[in-house]
């Protein structure tokens, strides 16, 4: 089955020998005392490869968006470590952007979308007059300049989640963290964002971690999948998906082995 | 617990720093008295029944403007929620009368119906009555069509469509219209006593001030707190509307 | 050329003819003119007040206690509630306090306030101040506790400090609940305005008509109480202005 990638377009395949984040022996639980003690997370080592695109998936409430709000460092965890670049994640970052999956509550709805984008600039003490240029950048590269004066209501959503998606770039960061970012769109919608993200992070070289529920999309964006079970989440099984890339809505999706790992996938997920 | 014990802190930081400074004479200022002189005061006037016979006064007033308002204010927000050509027609009167401060009735009142619980219950329904009425409305406007062509085929007439269709419907928002308005009874009842009707509450402060029985003073305006809170806590609870209209629709 | 909607002009005309209907009475002395005097004889006072000037000193003079004591109610409103909507140690330590206190009805400071401050200027605002207050602070506490935990986090990745988060975050999220705080307290401030203007004899329309009545100038009360209605709705609609401006990216959709 193991068949090398010929490309790097689209998803750094190089993956470098040193993680680019960590997880070592993590576990979470809320409520002190040993009755009402929950233990949502459950012993995760874990490595995000510097460049890598990686997908986990899992049913819903299993604990993926908590992993993910750890390895930003909203979360902290009860025991192990969170490791960015060798340092322990003690707090949020600027290095480590997060993208909401609801775009609706997570812009700021009283500024237009270049304000929204600026915000980002701003809390690194830019100048007004420095951040216009790279705000620029950001909406012809998120294809959203039409959109520059608008207030986010005014947007739909895949509108919306491009300014989500421009602000946390205009934040420089070294890693993007995912959560579900195109579970509430359209098919339509969704699989143009998918093909966008690809080469936003081909282009890059930037390192991905990306949640969603949806097998296919996995496997369609990821280098790997690493594949939670529920209550508590802990790992069952990390897969490496070996389609070539650039990917293709049409031709990866057809492609035997795409079938074979959704095929896989989604046995792993009935049993759990 | 541990947030009443938090949330007293300052009060009673505030009242220890009070008494023990009128105590030493670090403080001297007449217009004062000291917190134990005040408990003193009010206790006396509980037990001698003054305060009570003000609040019931007050309560008096309050009740009747507000039961006048609570009749007029549903009556008319039903008819003019279910006719949208009659609301549109007498809309821009409500508006242009609603700004009028309640207070700035208090001397036509006075001349149309001399000192007394008459003037005072006249500016308590005018007040209580806007925020009952525009409730009403909008309640009843929301009322699903369906109900309202039951008591068609039904040839229910408008008294019995009110109470058994209308005000059972719209009797969740109706109530929420209620409690506002009896805080505002209450509020506007004591303001008429102590701008100048001789009754209740607001008058006795009046003229515990103007005698210079500061503790009294104070003690009254500590009853009002508490009354106040009981009776939100009340409206909170239960809501006026439970009592007065839960027969009205069965 | 714009076709009036006929339901406007019936509205206008009910209007007329409850004052016609008044007029009516008044002429032929069903009502007594000491209470009710026509509704000509009131505007036609209106009128001669505000053409001889007299009526722009007691207007303006209840005007501008209304917006400073709104003004002084509103910052200590917003800054109490910013407070105790962002800050749980702020929040257990006065809102049991404030919990007691808000029902009070600000009327009864009056006494308290004419002790410390006499029957001046500043006894009225204090007393406007303290009545006026409690919406604004309320909504405050609501907009600044309610903001999206979304929000919450972008402001932590971004590393921004409390006092940007406060600026760019919680005071624009909580404005919408700020600004309906600050239109309930306006009416407010207006009705605690004619009320201490009447208490303390300080100048004023609210003063005018209490003092039209003990002469029993009725038509200048009315024409007083037509000013008061003129204040009120042009204070409102003023504000209801500003937040269709301000809160312009809220009406906008898709």
């Amino acid at each position: 089955m193991q068949v090398k990638a010929k490309q790097t377009v689209g998803g750094g395949k190089a993956a470098a020998t040193t993680p680019g984040m960590s997880m070592y022996q993590v576990s979470l639980s809320y409520g002190a005392s040993s009755p009402e003690r929950r233990l949502i997370l459950e012993n995760i080592t874990l490595d995000v490869r510097e460049g890598e695109f990686l997908c986990i998936v899992g049913p819903s409430g299993s604990g993926k968006t908590t992993l993910l709000r750890m390895l930003s460092g909203l979360v902290k965890p009860t025991t192990g470590e969170v490791r960015f670049r060798g340092q322990v994640v003690s707090g949020p970052s600027r290095e480590r952007a997060i993208i909401f999956q609801d775009y609706s509550k997570a812009l700021l709805p009283w500024r237009t979308v270049a304000g929204n984008i600026a915000l980002s600039l701003e809390a690194e003490g830019m100048r007004p007059a420095d951040q216009q240029p790279i705000v620029a950048a950001l909406l012809s590269k998120m294809g959203i300049v039409r959109a520059a004066n608008q207030f986010p209501g005014q947007l739909s959503g895949g509108m919306q989640q491009r300014v989500q998606i421009a602000r946390c770039l205009a934040q420089r960061p070294k890693i993007l963290l995912m959560d579900e970012p195109f579970g509430a769109l359209d098919a339509m919608t969704r699989q143009a964002l998918q093909d966008e993200i690809l080469i936003l992070s081909g282009e890059q070289r930037m390192t991905v971690v990306f949640i969603t529920h949806d097998l296919e999309e996995a496997i369609y964006l990821g280098d790997r999948v690493v594949v939670l079970g529920d209550t508590p989440a802990r790992i069952i099984e990390t897969i490496d998906v070996d389609l070539p890339r650039p990917r293709d809505q049409l031709t990866t999706r057809e492609d035997p082995r795409f079938l074979a790992h959704r095929h896989r996938l989604f046995g792993l997920l009935r049993r759990h | 617990m541990k947030r009443i014990l938090i949330g007293s802190i300052l009060p009673a930081l505030f009242i220890a720093s009070w008494e023990i400074s009128s105590r030493t004479g670090l403080l001297t200022l007449e217009s004062l008295s000291r917190p134990s002189d005040i408990l003193r005061a009010g206790i006396a006037g509980l037990a001698d029944g003054s305060i009570l016979v003000a609040t019931g006064q007050t309560f008096e007033t309050a009740l009747f403007g507000l039961a006048v308002a609570a009749v007029a204010g549903i009556i008319a927000g039903a008819v003019l929620g279910l006719s949208p050509v009659l609301e549109r027609v007498v809309d821009p009167t409500i508006e242009a009368l609603r700004p009028i401060p309640a207070v700035a009735f208090i001397p036509l009142a006075l001349m149309m119906f001399g000192f007394g619980i008459s003037m005072e219950a006249t500016i308590v329904a005018y007040a209580c009555v806007w925020p009952i009425l525009i409730v009403t409305i909008s309640a009843v406007k929301a009322i699903e069509p369906r109900l309202l062509e039951v008591a068609d085929t039904l040839e229910m007439n408008f008294v019995e469509r009110l109470r058994k269709i209308i005000l059972p419907a719209a009797f969740v928002r109706i109530n929420v219209g209620l409690r506002v308005a009896t805080g505002i009874a209450l509020v506007v009842a004591v303001t008429v006593e102590i701008v100048l009707n001789p009754r209740g509450l607001g008058y006795s402060l009046m003229l515990a001030q103007q005698s210079l029985r500061v503790d009294i003073m104070y003690a009254q305006l500590l009853w009002l707190c508490v009354i106040g809170y009981v009776l939100n806590a009340l409206l909170r609870n239960i809501g006026p509307a439970s009592i007065v209209l839960s027969r009205a629709g069965r | 050329m714009r076709k009036i909607d006929p339901l406007t002009i019936a509205a206008f005309g009910f209007a007329l003819a409850l004052i016609l209907a008044w007029q009516l009475l008044a002429e032929l002395n069903f009502i007594s003119p000491i209470f009710f005097p026509s509704p000509s004889r009131a505007l036609s006072v209106l009128a001669a007040r505000v053409l001889d000037g007299s009526i722009w000193t007691p207007f303006f003079a209840t005007a501008l206690r209304m917006l400073f004591g709104w003004a002084l109610a509103s910052l200590a409103g917003i800054a109490i509630g910013a407070a105790i909507g962002s800050s749980r140690l702020a929040r257990d330590l006065l809102e049991p306090t404030l919990d007691f206190i808000r029902p009070l009805p600000a009327s009864a400071m009056i006494p308290i306030a004419v002790l410390f401050l006499g029957l001046s200027n500043a006894m009225s605002l204090s007393v406007i101040a303290f009545g006026a207050i409690w919406p604004v602070l309320l909504a405050t506490v609501h907009g600044f506790s309610s903001v999206q935990p979304e929000l919450r986090q972008v402001s932590d990745v971004l590393g921004f400090s409390r006092f940007e988060f406060l600026k760019k975050i919680a005071l624009p999220s909580a404005f919408p609940d700020i600004i309906a705080g600050l239109r309930v307290s306006l009416a407010i401030s207006l009705i605690l305005a004619v009320v201490t203007e009447m208490q303390a004899s300080l100048p004023g329309l609210g003063w005018d008509i209490f003092f039209a009545q003990r002469m029993y100038r009725s038509a200048d009360l009315y024409a007083g109480l037509v000013l008061l209605g003129v204040m009120g709705l042009t204070a409102n609609h003023a504000l209801m202005l500003f937040e269709r401006r301000v809160l312009r990216w809220r009406n906008l959709h898709a």
